[in-house]
């Protein structure tokens, strides 16, 4: 029994070590490439971190949406990929998602996602053509989204709303 | 849009190959199964050292914590939790892989890369040093041979069989001067012995070395081990998974010298024994007298590589039997599984 216990303690012990290295192994790749992927507060602080001004942000928002973006998740290498999400001003729910990528696109938790697609057409925006879909999410709210490329990226947008003020909010990125 | 001001961010097309494969789900489960039996090997040998735990039986199933996990563990945690694969849940777990696989040595060379080439050489060593040797000795053993000649064992067979409740196999002679032995374990066991052992060997020694393959022939019976044995090879390009199944197999070489001491109660006979093939490794290398290259290659490199340390535990004596590992084998295996989950 002492055996046991003697042992179960130093066993607890090096679990802790293994916890605590592994958090140190977790922040190297943090501090040696600033281009690892992270958390941001503003979309300034992305444009200077990551050195690019790549970085597409909506001039346009409705006002159920609240600015700044409560999440903004970026990383420059393997490639550039950045993700936002902004709430609604009322429910502080997720209500806008925009993502930015070269390569996959960053993947949010609780996605906003359209379970039930009504309509999907070509939409022409800017001289591009990008693909509209229209549906319903989860408990049947009204959800939107739409994908194009722009240059080397691909962007897409997700919207708890109705096409209208999607559309309103694409054309305006810059 | 804008132009980019770096143009170092312009991604390479290979270095993005890469990067999807290891966010699709194929390469998740590669890289975490690594991560994951890497966590399994380093949680579970600090179990064995803090609860003093040498029983080779026991140490066995330990280590096949380690090799049997990672094939599960990240399917299971992603139906426990699907957005465990999300960028948020990375950003705050206790380790992510990928922010190790993204990085570029001296910007240049990713480390996803050296990962891909490290997972692309154990799968070669696996093919060429575990699959090829198997294959062949499983071709070799199915070939009826009708000229082979018994070597006539007196009653000690027999017994032995009766005590592990197996059939009696047959000891087969092989004409080689090199001191060999093996068994093969399928539905008509057989131990191979080559002339120059018997040469070597007087009656105890043998009567030993004969216990030490009846006890492969009756733990190849088991279910589990063999269970273990074909799952292991799901987890071909997993250095980590290589590294644990060879020390299993070295687990399964001590696991039947206690076997061989049970049926002979005579530990210094096997140890004499082992020392025939022990002094073969320190001696220069003799010219072949024999065509015929040894079977069981697996089992030969684990018995070479350990022959020492079997030799002084069976002259210590110290064949300890752990008792109470029960617990201890609950808490490594819940510590394995709650400290994996957070890492992707």
């Amino acid at each position: 029994m002492n055996k046991t216990f003697s042992g179960s303690l130093a066993f607890a012990l090096v679990i802790a070590i293994i916890v605590i290295l592994l958090k140190i192994m977790n922040w190297v790749p943090l501090s040696l490439q600033q281009e690892t992927i992270r958390r941001y507060g503003t979309v300034d602080e992305v444009r200077a971190a990551l050195l690019t001004k790549d970085l597409s942000v909506p001039s346009y928002f409705p006002q159920q949406i609240t600015w700044p973006p409560s999440l903004i998740l970026a990383q420059g290498k393997p490639y550039f990929a950045s993700v936002m999400e902004f709430t609604r001003a009322d429910t502080g729910e997720i209500a806008l998602v925009i993502s930015q990528s070269e390569g996959e696109t960053l993947r949010v938790e609780d996605p906003i996602e359209i379970t039930v697609i009504k309509e999907k057409v070509r939409y022409a925006m800017r001289g591009r053509e990008a693909m509209l879909t229209v549906g319903t999410c989860r408990n049947d709210e009204p959800c939107s989204g739409i994908t194009w490329q722009e240059g080397r990226y691909t962007m897409t947008v997700l919207m708890k709303s109705t096409p209208f003020e999607l559309t309103k909010i694409v054309e305006s990125m810059r | 849009m804008n132009v980019s001001l770096k143009e170092t961010l312009v991604a390479n097309p290979w270095v993005m190959s890469i990067s999807s494969f290891f966010n699709s789900f194929a390469g998740m489960y590669v890289a975490q199964s690594f991560c994951h039996s890497l966590i399994a090997a380093v949680v579970t040998n600090q179990a064995l050292k803090a609860w003093r735990i040498h029983d080779p039986l026991v140490s066995q199933r330990f280590r096949f914590l380690i090799i049997l996990f990672p094939i599960l563990s990240f399917p299971f945690y992603q139906m426990i939790n699907p957005d465990r694969g999300s960028t948020l849940f990375r950003l705050e777990a206790l380790f992510d892989i990928n922010r190790w696989l993204a990085v570029e040595i001296g910007g240049l060379v990713p480390v996803a890369l050296l990962f891909l080439l490290l997972l692309a050489l154990t799968s070669l060593i696996f093919f060429f040093q575990e699959m090829v040797p198997v294959v062949r000795n499983t071709l070799d053993s199915r070939q009826p041979d009708e000229d082979r000649a018994l070597l006539e064992t007196g009653p000690f067979l027999e017994n032995a069989a009766q005590t592990l409740g197996i059939k009696t196999p047959e000891v087969v002679l092989i004409e080689d001067d090199e001191p060999h032995i093996f068994s093969a374990t399928g539905r008509d066991p057989a131990i191979f012995v080559s002339s120059g052992l018997t040469k070597a060997l007087d009656q105890r020694q043998m009567e030993a070395a004969l216990a030490h393959e009846m006890g492969h022939i009756a733990r190849s019976r088991r279910p589990l081990l063999i269970i273990a044995f074909i799952l292991r090879i799901i987890m071909f390009y997993n250095p980590v998974v290589m590294v644990k199944f060879r020390k299993a197999i070295r687990d399964e070489e001590k696991i039947c010298d206690d076997i061989a001491v049970t049926l002979t109660r005579d530990p210094t006979a096997l140890a004499s024994a082992l020392k025939v093939f022990y002094h073969k490794i320190d001696e220069p290398p003799e010219p072949q007298t024999s065509s015929r290259p040894p079977k069981g290659s697996i089992e030969e490199y684990s018995h070479n590589l350990l022959l020492e340390s079997r030799i002084q535990r069976l002259e210590s004596r110290s064949m300890d039997r752990s008792t109470g590992w029960g617990l201890p084998f609950v808490v490594t295996l819940l510590t394995i599984m709650v400290l994996n989950y957070y890492i992707v």
